[in-house]
Protein backbone atom coordinates (compact mmCIF):
# COMPACT_ATOMS: atom_id res chain seq x y z
CA UNK A 1 0.00 0.00 0.00
CA UNK A 2 2.79 2.33 0.89
CA UNK A 3 4.33 1.67 -2.51
CA UNK A 4 1.03 2.61 -4.21
CA UNK A 5 0.97 5.84 -2.23
CA UNK A 6 4.50 6.67 -3.33
CA UNK A 7 3.61 5.97 -6.95
CA UNK A 8 0.54 8.19 -6.69
CA UNK A 9 2.78 10.87 -5.23
CA UNK A 10 5.15 10.49 -8.16
CA UNK A 11 2.25 10.77 -10.61
CA UNK A 12 0.93 13.86 -8.88
CA UNK A 13 4.40 15.40 -8.96
CA UNK A 14 4.69 14.68 -12.67
CA UNK A 15 1.33 16.28 -13.41
CA UNK A 16 2.06 19.32 -11.26
CA UNK A 17 5.45 19.71 -12.85
CA UNK A 18 3.98 19.47 -16.33
CA UNK A 19 1.85 22.49 -15.48
CA UNK A 20 5.05 24.40 -14.65
CA UNK A 21 6.84 23.24 -17.76
CA UNK A 22 4.06 23.92 -20.25
CA UNK A 23 4.27 27.72 -20.25
CA UNK A 24 7.99 27.73 -20.93
CA UNK A 25 7.37 27.62 -24.65
CA UNK A 26 3.64 27.67 -25.04
CA UNK A 27 2.55 30.81 -23.23
CA UNK A 28 2.98 34.41 -24.19
CA UNK A 29 5.06 36.76 -22.08
CA UNK A 30 3.42 38.60 -19.18
CA UNK A 31 2.86 41.72 -21.26
CA UNK A 32 1.54 41.27 -24.76
CA UNK A 33 2.73 43.68 -27.39
CA UNK A 34 -0.24 45.77 -28.52
CA UNK A 35 -1.56 44.93 -31.95
CA UNK A 36 -1.04 47.41 -34.76
CA UNK A 37 -4.29 46.88 -36.56
CA UNK A 38 -4.45 50.49 -37.64
CA UNK A 39 -5.08 51.65 -34.09
CA UNK A 40 -2.94 54.65 -33.21
CA UNK A 41 -1.94 55.36 -29.65
CA UNK A 42 -2.66 58.87 -28.43
CA UNK A 43 0.38 60.91 -27.55
CA UNK A 44 -1.49 62.36 -24.57
CA UNK A 45 -3.83 60.49 -22.27
CA UNK A 46 -6.18 62.03 -19.73
CA UNK A 47 -5.75 60.27 -16.40
CA UNK A 48 -8.16 61.67 -13.79
CA UNK A 49 -10.45 62.80 -12.20
CA UNK A 50 -13.38 61.19 -13.97
CA UNK A 51 -15.86 62.84 -11.62
CA UNK A 52 -15.69 65.91 -9.40
CA UNK A 53 -18.22 67.43 -7.07
CA UNK A 54 -18.01 71.19 -6.60
CA UNK A 55 -20.19 73.78 -4.87
CA UNK A 56 -22.71 75.01 -7.45
CA UNK A 57 -22.14 78.56 -8.66
CA UNK A 58 -18.77 78.88 -6.96
CA UNK A 59 -15.41 78.74 -8.70
CA UNK A 60 -13.61 75.67 -7.41
CA UNK A 61 -10.14 74.29 -8.02
CA UNK A 62 -9.87 71.02 -9.94
CA UNK A 63 -6.52 69.41 -10.76
CA UNK A 64 -6.55 67.65 -14.14
CA UNK A 65 -3.88 65.01 -14.66
CA UNK A 66 -2.48 63.97 -18.03
CA UNK A 67 0.21 61.59 -19.22
CA UNK A 68 2.39 61.94 -22.33
CA UNK A 69 3.59 58.75 -24.01
CA UNK A 70 7.20 57.86 -23.27
CA UNK A 71 9.71 59.26 -25.71
CA UNK A 72 7.39 62.06 -26.78
CA UNK A 73 7.01 65.65 -25.66
CA UNK A 74 4.41 68.33 -26.29
CA UNK A 75 4.85 72.08 -26.35
CA UNK A 76 4.12 73.74 -23.03
CA UNK A 77 1.43 76.40 -22.69
CA UNK A 78 4.12 78.97 -23.44
CA UNK A 79 6.42 77.64 -26.16
CA UNK A 80 9.41 79.81 -26.99
CA UNK A 81 8.78 79.93 -30.73
CA UNK A 82 5.89 81.88 -32.24
CA UNK A 83 5.14 79.12 -34.74
CA UNK A 84 4.87 76.31 -32.21
CA UNK A 85 1.44 75.30 -30.99
CA UNK A 86 0.78 75.78 -27.29
CA UNK A 87 -1.01 73.25 -25.12
CA UNK A 88 -4.45 74.65 -24.32
CA UNK A 89 -7.30 73.29 -22.23
CA UNK A 90 -10.85 74.48 -22.96
CA UNK A 91 -14.40 73.69 -21.95
CA UNK A 92 -17.16 74.17 -24.52
CA UNK A 93 -19.77 76.78 -23.78
CA UNK A 94 -23.23 75.52 -22.88
CA UNK A 95 -21.77 72.55 -21.07
CA UNK A 96 -23.13 73.76 -17.74
CA UNK A 97 -19.61 74.30 -16.49
CA UNK A 98 -17.46 77.37 -17.01
CA UNK A 99 -13.69 77.39 -17.04
CA UNK A 100 -12.76 80.45 -15.01
CA UNK A 101 -9.03 79.96 -15.24
CA UNK A 102 -6.43 77.36 -16.06
CA UNK A 103 -2.97 77.41 -14.53
CA UNK A 104 -0.51 75.43 -16.59
CA UNK A 105 2.69 73.97 -15.20
CA UNK A 106 5.94 75.52 -16.35
CA UNK A 107 7.54 73.54 -19.15
CA UNK A 108 11.03 72.14 -19.06
CA UNK A 109 13.85 73.12 -21.37
CA UNK A 110 14.38 70.54 -24.08
CA UNK A 111 16.94 70.42 -26.87
CA UNK A 112 16.91 68.36 -30.04
CA UNK A 113 20.10 66.36 -30.62
CA UNK A 114 20.71 68.11 -33.95
CA UNK A 115 20.65 71.60 -32.47
CA UNK A 116 21.69 71.74 -28.82
CA UNK A 117 21.65 75.55 -28.84
CA UNK A 118 17.94 75.75 -29.63
CA UNK A 119 15.89 75.27 -26.46
CA UNK A 120 12.26 74.26 -26.57
CA UNK A 121 9.83 74.56 -23.66
CA UNK A 122 7.90 71.31 -23.35
CA UNK A 123 5.99 68.91 -21.15
CA UNK A 124 7.07 65.30 -20.80
CA UNK A 125 5.79 62.44 -18.67
CA UNK A 126 2.85 63.48 -16.49
CA UNK A 127 1.59 67.01 -16.08
CA UNK A 128 -1.26 68.67 -14.22
CA UNK A 129 -3.43 71.62 -15.19
CA UNK A 130 -4.97 73.46 -12.25
CA UNK A 131 -8.40 74.51 -13.46
CA UNK A 132 -11.01 76.64 -11.70
CA UNK A 133 -14.49 75.52 -12.62
CA UNK A 134 -17.88 77.01 -11.90
CA UNK A 135 -20.72 74.54 -12.31
CA UNK A 136 -24.45 75.07 -12.44
CA UNK A 137 -26.46 72.88 -10.07
CA UNK A 138 -26.81 69.36 -11.39
CA UNK A 139 -24.79 66.67 -13.10
CA UNK A 140 -22.85 67.77 -16.17
CA UNK A 141 -20.99 65.37 -18.42
CA UNK A 142 -18.42 67.80 -19.77
CA UNK A 143 -16.44 67.04 -22.89
CA UNK A 144 -13.52 69.35 -22.31
CA UNK A 145 -10.77 69.64 -24.93
CA UNK A 146 -7.01 69.57 -24.80
CA UNK A 147 -5.17 70.82 -27.85
CA UNK A 148 -1.53 69.91 -28.16
CA UNK A 149 1.20 69.14 -30.65
CA UNK A 150 3.55 66.25 -30.00
CA UNK A 151 7.04 65.42 -31.24
CA UNK A 152 9.83 63.01 -30.50
CA UNK A 153 13.50 63.88 -30.92
CA UNK A 154 13.39 63.78 -34.71
CA UNK A 155 9.91 64.44 -35.98
CA UNK A 156 6.54 65.94 -35.12
CA UNK A 157 2.95 64.80 -35.39
CA UNK A 158 0.22 67.18 -36.55
CA UNK A 159 -1.58 69.18 -33.86
CA UNK A 160 -4.37 67.29 -32.18
CA UNK A 161 -7.36 67.99 -29.96
CA UNK A 162 -8.48 65.24 -27.60
CA UNK A 163 -11.66 65.05 -25.57
CA UNK A 164 -11.30 65.18 -21.80
CA UNK A 165 -14.46 63.69 -20.32
CA UNK A 166 -15.26 64.91 -16.81
CA UNK A 167 -18.46 64.34 -14.88
CA UNK A 168 -18.90 67.58 -12.95
CA UNK A 169 -21.53 67.55 -10.21
CA UNK A 170 -22.61 70.97 -8.93
CA UNK A 171 -24.23 70.87 -5.48
CA UNK B 1 11.16 0.23 2.37
CA UNK B 2 14.00 0.39 -0.10
CA UNK B 3 11.55 0.73 -2.99
CA UNK B 4 9.76 3.57 -1.20
CA UNK B 5 13.04 5.37 -0.71
CA UNK B 6 13.83 5.05 -4.42
CA UNK B 7 10.36 6.34 -5.39
CA UNK B 8 10.64 9.20 -2.91
CA UNK B 9 14.03 10.06 -4.36
CA UNK B 10 12.63 10.09 -7.87
CA UNK B 11 9.74 12.27 -6.73
CA UNK B 12 12.16 14.72 -5.14
CA UNK B 13 14.29 14.82 -8.30
CA UNK B 14 11.18 15.39 -10.43
CA UNK B 15 10.00 18.14 -8.12
CA UNK B 16 13.44 19.75 -8.20
CA UNK B 17 13.43 19.70 -12.01
CA UNK B 18 9.97 21.19 -12.11
CA UNK B 19 10.91 23.78 -9.54
CA UNK B 20 13.85 24.79 -11.71
CA UNK B 21 11.63 24.79 -14.80
CA UNK B 22 9.12 27.04 -13.08
CA UNK B 23 11.83 29.45 -12.02
CA UNK B 24 13.38 29.46 -15.52
CA UNK B 25 9.96 30.05 -17.04
CA UNK B 26 9.31 33.00 -14.72
CA UNK B 27 12.69 34.53 -15.56
CA UNK B 28 12.05 34.09 -19.28
CA UNK B 29 8.67 35.76 -19.09
CA UNK B 30 10.00 38.55 -16.90
CA UNK B 31 12.84 39.31 -19.33
CA UNK B 32 10.49 39.18 -22.33
CA UNK B 33 8.16 41.63 -20.58
CA UNK B 34 11.05 43.96 -19.78
CA UNK B 35 12.17 43.85 -23.42
CA UNK B 36 8.66 44.73 -24.60
CA UNK B 37 8.37 47.55 -22.10
CA UNK B 38 11.76 48.90 -23.13
CA UNK B 39 10.76 48.84 -26.80
CA UNK B 40 7.41 50.46 -26.07
CA UNK B 41 9.18 53.12 -24.07
CA UNK B 42 10.99 54.55 -27.07
CA UNK B 43 7.91 56.33 -28.37
CA UNK B 44 9.55 57.13 -31.67
CA UNK B 45 7.48 58.61 -34.46
CA UNK B 46 9.94 57.29 -36.99
CA UNK B 47 11.75 54.05 -36.42
CA UNK B 48 15.50 53.90 -36.52
CA UNK B 49 16.58 52.78 -39.95
CA UNK B 50 19.98 51.39 -39.10
CA UNK B 51 20.23 47.82 -40.24
CA UNK B 52 16.50 47.29 -40.33
CA UNK B 53 15.38 45.77 -43.62
CA UNK B 54 11.80 46.78 -42.85
CA UNK B 55 12.75 50.42 -43.15
CA UNK B 56 13.27 50.03 -46.90
CA UNK B 57 10.84 52.59 -48.24
CA UNK B 58 8.22 51.14 -50.60
CA UNK B 59 8.39 54.34 -52.65
CA UNK B 60 12.12 54.23 -53.26
CA UNK B 61 12.89 53.07 -56.79
CA UNK B 62 9.43 54.03 -58.01
CA UNK B 63 8.30 57.08 -59.96
CA UNK B 64 7.49 59.99 -57.67
CA UNK B 65 3.71 60.46 -57.48
CA UNK B 66 2.81 63.48 -59.57
CA UNK B 67 1.13 66.56 -58.14
CA UNK B 68 0.08 70.07 -59.00
CA UNK B 69 -0.46 72.27 -55.98
CA UNK B 70 -0.81 76.01 -55.48
CA UNK B 71 2.02 78.12 -54.22
CA UNK B 72 1.44 81.05 -51.88
CA UNK B 73 0.53 83.33 -54.80
CA UNK B 74 -2.09 80.90 -56.06
CA UNK B 75 -0.02 79.67 -59.02
CA UNK B 76 -0.16 75.93 -59.74
CA UNK B 77 3.19 74.19 -59.56
CA UNK B 78 3.59 70.62 -60.76
CA UNK B 79 6.34 68.12 -60.12
CA UNK B 80 6.37 67.20 -63.81
CA UNK B 81 7.56 70.70 -64.68
CA UNK B 82 10.86 69.83 -62.98
CA UNK B 83 11.60 66.85 -65.19
CA UNK B 84 15.30 66.70 -65.98
CA UNK B 85 16.18 68.15 -62.57
CA UNK B 86 16.97 66.40 -59.33
CA UNK B 87 14.30 67.45 -56.84
CA UNK B 88 14.00 67.31 -53.08
CA UNK B 89 10.30 67.19 -52.20
CA UNK B 90 10.24 68.39 -48.60
CA UNK B 91 7.02 68.08 -46.60
CA UNK B 92 7.07 70.42 -43.62
CA UNK B 93 4.82 72.52 -41.39
CA UNK B 94 5.09 75.79 -39.50
CA UNK B 95 4.36 74.00 -36.19
CA UNK B 96 7.22 71.53 -36.70
CA UNK B 97 10.34 72.41 -34.73
CA UNK B 98 12.66 69.96 -36.53
CA UNK B 99 11.46 71.38 -39.87
CA UNK B 100 12.57 74.81 -38.76
CA UNK B 101 15.97 73.42 -37.83
CA UNK B 102 16.59 71.65 -41.13
CA UNK B 103 15.28 74.43 -43.40
CA UNK B 104 18.50 76.52 -43.30
CA UNK B 105 20.41 73.39 -44.39
CA UNK B 106 17.99 72.89 -47.28
CA UNK B 107 18.40 76.52 -48.33
CA UNK B 108 22.18 76.26 -48.17
CA UNK B 109 22.31 72.97 -50.08
CA UNK B 110 19.79 74.16 -52.64
CA UNK B 111 21.95 77.19 -53.37
CA UNK B 112 25.06 75.01 -53.48
CA UNK B 113 23.70 72.45 -55.95
CA UNK B 114 21.25 74.58 -57.99
CA UNK B 115 23.74 75.00 -60.83
CA UNK B 116 23.99 71.25 -61.21
CA UNK B 117 20.27 71.02 -61.81
CA UNK B 118 18.92 70.62 -58.29
CA UNK B 119 15.79 72.17 -56.82
CA UNK B 120 13.83 71.93 -53.59
CA UNK B 121 10.04 71.96 -53.55
CA UNK B 122 8.75 72.74 -50.08
CA UNK B 123 5.22 71.52 -49.42
CA UNK B 124 3.47 72.83 -46.34
CA UNK B 125 1.14 70.42 -44.57
CA UNK B 126 -0.39 73.13 -42.42
CA UNK B 127 -4.12 72.58 -42.21
CA UNK B 128 -5.87 74.64 -44.88
CA UNK B 129 -9.59 75.33 -44.63
CA UNK B 130 -10.86 76.82 -47.87
CA UNK B 131 -14.42 76.96 -46.54
CA UNK B 132 -13.38 79.62 -44.03
CA UNK B 133 -11.84 82.56 -45.93
CA UNK B 134 -10.44 84.14 -42.77
CA UNK B 135 -8.81 80.93 -41.55
CA UNK B 136 -7.51 80.29 -45.08
CA UNK B 137 -5.97 83.75 -45.23
CA UNK B 138 -4.51 83.47 -41.73
CA UNK B 139 -2.86 80.13 -42.44
CA UNK B 140 -1.40 81.34 -45.73
CA UNK B 141 -0.11 84.42 -43.97
CA UNK B 142 1.53 82.29 -41.29
CA UNK B 143 3.18 80.08 -43.91
CA UNK B 144 4.35 83.17 -45.80
CA UNK B 145 5.85 84.62 -42.60
CA UNK B 146 7.73 81.38 -42.00
CA UNK B 147 8.99 81.33 -45.59
CA UNK B 148 10.11 84.93 -45.31
CA UNK B 149 11.85 84.44 -41.97
CA UNK B 150 13.67 81.35 -43.18
CA UNK B 151 14.64 83.02 -46.51
CA UNK B 152 13.37 80.04 -48.48
CA UNK B 153 14.29 80.73 -52.14
CA UNK B 154 12.49 77.72 -53.57
CA UNK B 155 8.81 77.17 -54.39
CA UNK B 156 6.61 76.52 -51.39
CA UNK B 157 3.29 74.85 -52.07
CA UNK B 158 0.28 74.46 -49.78
CA UNK B 159 -2.21 71.70 -48.99
CA UNK B 160 0.40 68.98 -48.75
CA UNK B 161 -2.07 66.84 -46.83
CA UNK B 162 -3.77 66.09 -50.14
CA UNK B 163 -0.65 64.08 -51.06
CA UNK B 164 -0.76 62.00 -47.90
CA UNK B 165 -2.00 58.84 -49.59
CA UNK B 166 0.29 58.71 -52.64
CA UNK B 167 3.29 59.64 -50.47
CA UNK B 168 2.78 56.88 -47.93
CA UNK B 169 0.89 58.59 -45.11
CA UNK B 170 2.98 61.61 -44.17
CA UNK B 171 2.31 60.85 -40.51
CA UNK B 172 5.15 62.94 -39.19
CA UNK B 173 7.13 65.98 -40.25
CA UNK B 174 9.57 66.59 -41.77
CA UNK B 175 9.43 63.96 -44.49
CA UNK B 176 11.50 64.31 -47.65
CA UNK B 177 11.69 62.45 -50.93
CA UNK B 178 14.70 62.72 -53.21
CA UNK B 179 13.75 62.45 -56.86
CA UNK B 180 16.32 61.94 -59.60
CA UNK B 181 16.33 63.56 -63.04
CA UNK B 182 14.12 60.80 -64.43
CA UNK B 183 11.44 61.31 -61.80
CA UNK B 184 12.37 58.26 -59.71
CA UNK B 185 12.51 58.44 -55.93
CA UNK B 186 16.03 57.46 -54.89
CA UNK B 187 15.76 58.11 -51.13
CA UNK B 188 13.26 58.95 -48.45
CA UNK B 189 13.99 60.72 -45.20
CA UNK B 190 11.60 60.72 -42.26
CA UNK B 191 12.33 63.08 -39.39
CA UNK B 192 15.27 65.39 -39.12
CA UNK B 193 18.63 63.94 -40.00
CA UNK B 194 22.10 65.42 -40.39
CA UNK B 195 23.05 67.92 -43.06
CA UNK B 196 25.58 65.38 -44.32
CA UNK B 197 22.83 62.80 -44.84
CA UNK B 198 20.73 65.31 -46.74
CA UNK B 199 23.67 66.23 -48.94
CA UNK B 200 24.44 62.57 -49.64
CA UNK B 201 20.84 62.04 -50.75
CA UNK B 202 20.97 65.13 -52.94
CA UNK B 203 24.06 63.76 -54.65
CA UNK B 204 22.30 60.45 -55.09
CA UNK B 205 19.40 62.25 -56.77
CA UNK B 206 21.76 64.23 -58.99
CA UNK B 207 23.61 61.10 -60.00
CA UNK B 208 20.42 59.08 -60.51
CA UNK B 209 21.28 56.31 -58.07
CA UNK B 210 18.07 54.49 -58.96
CA UNK B 211 16.41 51.82 -56.88
CA UNK B 212 17.74 50.23 -53.74
CA UNK B 213 18.04 53.26 -51.49
CA UNK B 214 17.21 53.04 -47.85
CA UNK B 215 14.78 55.19 -45.97
CA UNK B 216 16.72 57.26 -43.51
CA UNK B 217 15.12 58.23 -40.26
CA UNK B 218 15.98 60.21 -37.23
CA UNK B 219 19.34 61.62 -36.33
CA UNK B 220 21.67 59.70 -38.53
CA UNK B 221 24.91 60.93 -37.04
Amino acid sequence: MKSDGALRLAGFAALTGAMFLQPLHGQAPVFEKPSHSGEKTEAVQYLFPEQVTVPAGKASPVALHFRIAQGLHINSHAPKDEFLIATVFTIPESSGVRLEAADYPPGIDFVLPVEPKEKLNVYTGEFTIQARLTARPGDHLVEAKLRYQACDQNACMPPKTITVPIDVVGR
Amino acid sequence: MKRNTVVLGIVLVILAIFGWAGWANWEYRKQAAERLLANAGQGELVASAAGDPQSMSPLVGKPAPGFALEDLSGRKVSLSSYKGKAVLVNFWATWCGPCKLETPWLVELRNQYARQGFEVIGISTDDIDRTDPKAFGDTKKEIATFVQQMHMPYPVLIEGDSLSKPYGGLDSMPTSFYVDRNGTIVAEQMGITSKDDIEANIRKALNGAGAGGLRTAGVGQ
